[in-house]
């Protein structure tokens, strides 16, 4: 970290290094950005003015573009950035308290961000696509997964130590790579297993190997999907059985392996050693901690998980290591490359796409052949390619998952998809959000370079690629796509209107291929499959398999591949295990903020294009947030319109001022103010809005409001007349202590406004005026004398 | 070339041109707001949607190209409610006042701010012309009006209203003393005559009205001298006989014939002016007749019934307002009254539907915050409200034009040519049909002659534009996103400073009042 600026003056030569490094192109706007935020904290004014000078730029231009994002801040930050989630599964778990939480426990003053020892710097963030993880909290590079109020001061201090331990540098022997194993431990280093701290248990596990001499080999790999389970530690032997454990601790880590694994040479002695310190404890937590996790594939539960899902883009989820491009190969990678680009023709790809009926899977579902041949026929001489990465919507990280786990694959897809139509230059556009992402695409394209699949000549033949990552900075309009391009050629961000289509005037004006990350990763499956293999699953309308985030109430969220045509009954009982905790599951919530909510009736639809979108509801890029009967259906309207009216660019009317009075009204709805015919103005905005934006994200926002008004009327009108049937609307519930109280005094020890005296031994009681609602003393409470009405 | 349909009419346009552009050439109208020729279409405003086929929803048609086999539809029921609910959502974050609240407030619909601004200025003569519009008595009114603009001035909130009527008065004792007194232009003699029964303020304000539009005009009056209930006892003291008959010669001066000692019911019948005349309008004032009047009208009790736009009674061509349609009214209305249903007469007798006083549309500024106060009233005149000399006199010049320099200037300076007015009034935009959080009151006026009001951009761009083709070097943005969005100069420096010269293009393109010349 730097010192603040009034302490020196800010060396201001970083920007023309940086300048220099990176060059000063109009398109590296957003690197110049981060680089200088990550530099000095925030954009300071002088340094912006440099980079206007270096980059020959006006400083209005640029501020138009800083100004945009929300992730550019112009005052000094704290040490650490603490982005609370406020995605949609986090939300319907309580991110809002754990924001409010957070920010009491720093005691950071209203309209302040950051803590007065500018420690820590709290901002809330659409989404961080860790929703199974809900609600999910990230500071610095460390998630933190089902952060509760309570857990808030746990969660800051365990950060804290962290820092400390890597300040004092890391303690880990270096493993040696085993020749001919006695087995294979794989380790998920997705972000979820991340989260959950499958970091903290790669160390334990290298430590263990180490020290105990254990002959196995350790790999990564990709999300396994399962993330409800994590952190997953699976042993494969060489007999070719496996084990998988699941929600593994650092501490469980050496009782595991030593389960599996003989300790050899001087490990044996200290075998002996551990083997008394077990004795001691046997009876304890470690061997309850052990016998209680490991499960396998064949475990009912598990089975239900993983039965009726189908891999496609997923494919060899949880086995292949993201960035072992020798093993992608092993399992047939670029060989569908490879034999296109050196036996087949553009037409012949896609003649496959195009017998495969798929459809873009970023959320429109457009026929991909024909945005494919659209580009291909152009006769400009520079043609472009992208891949958007930029999955924004919150309670969705299919792409993020993607990403993380099979960037090869995405790879090899884009590469596939720029030969087909003729294009030379490409990026892949990936939020800020996801650095894991980011990292492993970086990989992945460094390994391309090196082996031949990426730059001049690829594969020995005459056509060459060029791939680049451009990072967002936190602004949903980008995954539209000319907002995208936009963003890409470093201008504001704002949609324009279509026509003309990128693939007629893209980036740059070139004709452009946009797809998102899981079109591509269908690709290579496409091609060596062959087209109809693909259209052989899912339904007439709606060709092959879709991948979900399935988060929110239930039981086994994670991210899940199922065939076109499944119904949602299916994801969410079958695969989900349903909502839980004795819970009656309501709807689901499917496409996010252009999406809409599917009734628990109409759970038996089959999820396609077509399906969805007669429910009132979207395919979207695929998140799907299940919904139980704790859960106000205003309130998840009102969450939405909040986004998208956040997120809206400001262009257009309709979109700019009618989605801020449709929140108004739905805000009003929430805090009790509602009143006769607010729900016919909202659905006579909705329609204006619909009707007249200029782009995608106006002309679906009001989707959310539709499709609960549409299923849920009867909680509209509960609003009007001041009632939350779900009793989730905060100024229109309060809390309570009846006769079951024991008088054990946790209510009131855990309060964060002091709104129950400490009384031991008697019934306590709640002040409703200082009451904030948080729900932390029903939380708390052993004896259940906590009521809500 | 490109063939398209618009309204179901072919049209051949080079490509590149957009619906907008075809349209024009087919003499088909679409409103346009954010647009200018000549510059980037923003397609922002969405008041110029169409239907285009092939699409679910409308399209901006500045922004759209002309595409082959196009079929547009401009005037359907969907895309008029489009454009009008364009048009309010963007007046429902609008934070201006079209005209001040003073003017709203007057009955007689003066350019009370106009008139101020004339007074500081130190140009009376200028005033009474703005005055006269409106008020066909204003010394009368200087001296008797119970002021209603001045209930509603907002400099009330700061620390006393603006002395309006004062200040009325000023300037028409002023024009009476002048050795050249404005007289307004009278239109060529019509052959049209116009009885006029009752020569009280209403009556008299419809004769000086129908006088300047050519129309022959007849005062019938009961009482040997005109001025009605302005001759009563209770306002001999405020308004001297002196003043009042000076006032009226100026109506008489426009070729106003005066009949006095005439009364309807008792000298002539309704029937005969009928026969006479092509219209009548009766300003007979307050019924206390006894026995009451009785007319072949339609009547509620002793009033007579008459439309309070149009001023028809139910009998054709005869009209009817003032006092004679209810009591209790201040003198101003009655004036009021006469001028509107000049406007109504004057109508009827050229043959059109008589329509009456057609309003513009107004914006409303709305209640202000503390902090939004503030800046409203940043660099107003310190001084405070000043009583005349002698009670129940009058300014002297330099007391009026230092009194007028406490006017806020709360109405538009583009009133007259803006184009958010001119197309909410138009398609008939009620402000109102939404309402909620508004960006907040901004001003800023430091530059020699333009003004900068955040709260009544639209968001076009317009002036970004101005600004990089003025290439200045430095030039505005758009800052932020969604609805907190505003157009800003780098690192939030100063916009006005930063447009320099080229403020007065800005003022030119942008659509509202956004920017607007001091000098208004």
């Amino acid at each position: 970290m730097k010192t603040t600026p009034e302490e020196k003056p800010l060396d201001l030569d970083f920007v023309d290094r940086l300048t220099a490094r990176v060059g000063a192109r109009q398109s590296q706007t957003l690197v110049h950005l981060h680089a200088i935020q990550k530099e000095y904290g925030y954009l300071p004014p002088e340094a912006l003015q440099r980079l206007s000078e270096a980059t020959k730029r006006p400083l209005d231009e640029l501020w138009g573009v800083v100004t945009f994002y929300d992730q550019f801040r112009f005052t000094p930050a704290g040490q650490h950035q603490v982005r609370v989630c406020v995605g949609t599964a986090c939300h319907v778990k309580g991110a809002d308290l754990v924001y409010d939480a957070m920010r009491r426990h720093l005691e950071i003053a209203e309209g302040k961000d950051t803590d007065a020892q500018r420690l820590f710097t709290v901002q809330r963030v659409a989404c961080l696509g860790c929703c199974t993880l809900a609600p999910a909290v990230q500071i610095g590079n460390v998630t933190y997964g089902h952060v509760s109020s309570q857990t808030v001061p746990l969660i800051l201090q365990d950060f804290l130590e962290r820092q400390k331990a890597l300040k004092r540098g890391p303690d880990k022997k270096a493993v040696k790579a085993v020749q001919e194993p006695d087995g294979q431990i794989r380790i998920g280093l997705g972000s979820c297993c991340q989260a959950r701290g499958s970091g903290k248990l790669l160390d334990a596990i290298e430590q263990s190997v180490a020290r105990l001499s254990i002959r196995a080999r350790i790999k990564q790999v990709g999300c396994v999907g399962m993330c409800y389970q994590t952190p997953l530690l699976e042993l494969a032997m060489p007999s070719g059985q496996t084990f998988l454990y699941t929600r593994v601790e650092p501490e469980d880590a050496e009782s595991i392996l030593l389960k599996h694994f003989s300790p050899t040479g001087r490990g044996r002695l200290l075998m002996n050693r551990i083997g008394r310190t077990l004795d001691r404890f046997l009876t304890d937590t470690i061997a309850e901690s052990v016998s209680r996790h490991p499960v396998h594939v064949r475990n009912p539960q598990i089975a239900d998980f993983l039965g009726c899902q189908k891999r496609v883009a997923t494919e060899h989820c949880g086995i292949i290591n993201p960035l072992d491009l020798e093993e992608y190969k092993q399992k047939d990678g670029f060989a569908a490359l490879e034999k296109i680009l050196r036996e087949g023709t553009p037409e012949e790809a896609l003649g496959q796409i195009e017998a495969s009926g798929l459809r873009g899977r970023g959320g429109a579902g457009y026929p991909t052949y024909l945005k494919w041949s659209a580009v291909q026929k152009s006769p400009a001489s520079i043609k472009r390619i992208v891949c958007n990465g930029d999955e924004g919507d919150p309670g969705a990280f299919m792409d993020r998952m993607l990403m993380e786990s099979y960037p090869l694959r995405i790879l090899e897809g884009m590469i596939i998809a720029a030969w087909t139509v003729g294009a030379s230059e490409g990026h892949l556009y990936i939020r800020d959000e996801y650095p894991l992402a980011v990292e492993r695409i970086q990989g992945a394209i460094e390994i391309c370079q090196a082996h031949g699949y990426l730059g001049q000549h690829i594969l020995g033949t005459e056509f060459s690629l060029d791939l680049s990552i451009c990072c967002g900075a936190g602004a949903f309009v980008c995954g539209e796509e000319t907002a995208l391009m936009a963003s890409i050629e470093g201008r504001r961000p704002m949609p324009r209107l279509r026509p003309p289509f990128p693939a007629q005037h893209g980036l740059w004006g070139c004709p452009t291929l946009i797809n998102n990350v899981e079109t591509y990763s269908v690709v290579p499956w496409i091609l060596r499959n062959g087209g109809r293999a693909l259209a052989q699953m899912g339904t007439p309308q709606s060709r092959g398999t879709k991948v979900f985030a399935l988060a929110g109430k239930v039981i086994r969220g994670g991210l899940i591949e199922v065939p076109m045509g499944a119904t949602v009954r299916q994801i969410v009982e079958e695969i989900g295990g349903g909502v839980g905790e004795g819970k009656k599951f309501k709807a689901v919530q499917i496409g996010g903020p252009s999406g809409g909510c599917v009734p628990a009736e109409l759970s038996d639809i089959s999820v396609d294009y077509e399906s969805l979108s007669g429910a009132g509801a979207i395919m979207g890029s695929g998140g799907l947030v299940a919904l139980d009967e704790g859960d106000c259906m205003v309130d998840i309207a009102r969450y939405f319109l909040e986004f998208t009216q956040q997120q809206s660019c400001g262009k257009c009317t309709f979109c700019r001022v009618g989605a801020k009075r449709m929140l108004e009204i739905l805000q009003r709805l929430c805090n009790g103010q509602g009143h006769k015919g607010d729900i016919e103005r909202l659905e006579e905005l909705a329609r204006l809005i619909r009707q007249n934006s200029l782009c995608g994200l106006g002309r679906t926002a009001p989707n959310p409001v539709l499709s609960t008004i549409a299923h849920f009327r009867d909680e509209y009108e509960a609003h009007i007349n001041g009632r939350c049937p779900a009793k989730r609307c905060r100024a229109m519930i309060h809390y309570s202590i009846n006769t079951n109280c024991i008088g054990c005094t946790l209510c009131a020890q855990h309060c964060p406004a002091e709104a129950i005296a400490m009384r031991p031994y008697e019934r306590h009681e709640i002040d409703p005026s200082k009451c904030v609602r948080c729900g932390t003393c029903k939380n708390v409470c052993p004896a259940e004398a906590v009521d809500v009405e | 070339m490109i063939t398209l349909a618009i309204d179901n009419q072919k049209v051949q346009v080079p490509a590149g041109t957009t619906v907008l552009e075809a349209a024009e050439k087919l003499g088909i109208a679409i409103p346009t707001l954010c647009h200018k020729q000549g510059f980037e279409p923003s397609a922002g405003c969405m008041v110029c949607v169409v239907q285009i086929s092939g699409f679910s929803w409308l399209m901006p048609s500045c922004g759209t190209p002309a595409e082959e086999g196009m079929a547009v539809q401009t005037g359907t029921n969907e895309v008029n409610l489009a454009r009008r609910a364009a048009l309010e959502l963007l007046l429902s974050d609008h934070i201006g006042d079209c005209e001040g609240p003073c003017r709203l407030g007057c009955p007689a619909n003066m350019d009370i701010p106009r008139m101020i601004r004339f007074i500081a200025e130190g140009r009376a003569d200028k005033a009474i012309e703005i005055i006269r519009r409106d008020i066909a008595l204003p010394a009368v009114l200087g001296r008797i009006c119970p002021a209603p603009c001045e209930k509603v001035c907002r400099r009330a909130a700061q620390d006393a209203p603006v002395s309006i009527r004062l200040l009325k008065r000023f300037a028409a004792d002023a024009d009476l003393d002048a050795p050249a007194p404005y007289r307004p232009v009278c239109k060529k003699p019509t052959g049209r005559s116009v009885a006029i029964v009752g020569a009280g303020p209403c009556g008299l304000s419809a004769a000086y009205y129908l006088a300047q539009k050519g129309h022959r005009c007849v005062l019938l009056e009961k009482n040997d001298q005109p001025g009605g209930m302005l001759r009563c006892a209770e306002l001999k003291e405020k308004l001297p006989s002196r003043i009042l008959d000076r006032e009226i010669s100026r109506i008489m001066d426009l070729g106003v014939q005066l009949q006095g000692g005439r009364e309807l019911g008792r000298d002539f019948s309704l029937e005969r002016l009928q026969k006479e005349f092509d219209a009548v309008f009766l300003a007979i004032g307050q019924p206390d007749h006894r026995p009451p009047l009785r007319l072949p009208l339609e009547m509620n009790e002793k009033k007579i019934v008459a439309d309070r736009r149009t001023f028809r009674t139910s009998l054709e061509g005869i009209f009817a307002g003032g006092g004679a349609l209810s009591s209790r009214r201040m003198c101003v209305k009655s004036v009021a009254d006469g001028k509107e249903a000049a406007e109504a007469i004057d109508q009827f007798l050229r043959g059109q539907p008589p329509t009456g006083f057609q309003k513009e549309f107004n914006s409303r500024l709305g209640t202000l915050t503390k902090e939004e106060w503030k800046v409203f009233v940043n660099g107003a005149d310190p001084q405070g409200r000043l009583e005349p000399d002698s009670p129940g006199g009058g300014f002297t010049a330099l007391q009026a034009q230092s009194q007028a320099r406490r006017c806020l200037h709360c109405d538009c300076r583009k009133k007259k040519n803006c184009k958010l007015r001119k197309l909410s009034t138009e398609l008939k935009a009620v402000s109102g049909t939404y309402s909620g959080q508004r960006r907040g009151y901004s001003r800023i006026d430091d530059h020699p002659e333009a003004i900068f009001e955040s709260g009544k951009c639209i968001q076009c761009g317009l002036c970004i534009q101005v600004l990089k083709r003025a290439g200045l070097g430095k030039g505005l943005t758009f800052r932020g996103r969604g609805f907190g969005v505003q157009i800003a100069a780098a690192l939030d420096g100063p916009i006005l400073q930063t447009a320099a010269e080229a403020a007065r293009q800005c003022v030119q393109v942008c659509p509202t009042g956004a920017w607007s010349l001091k000098s208004k």
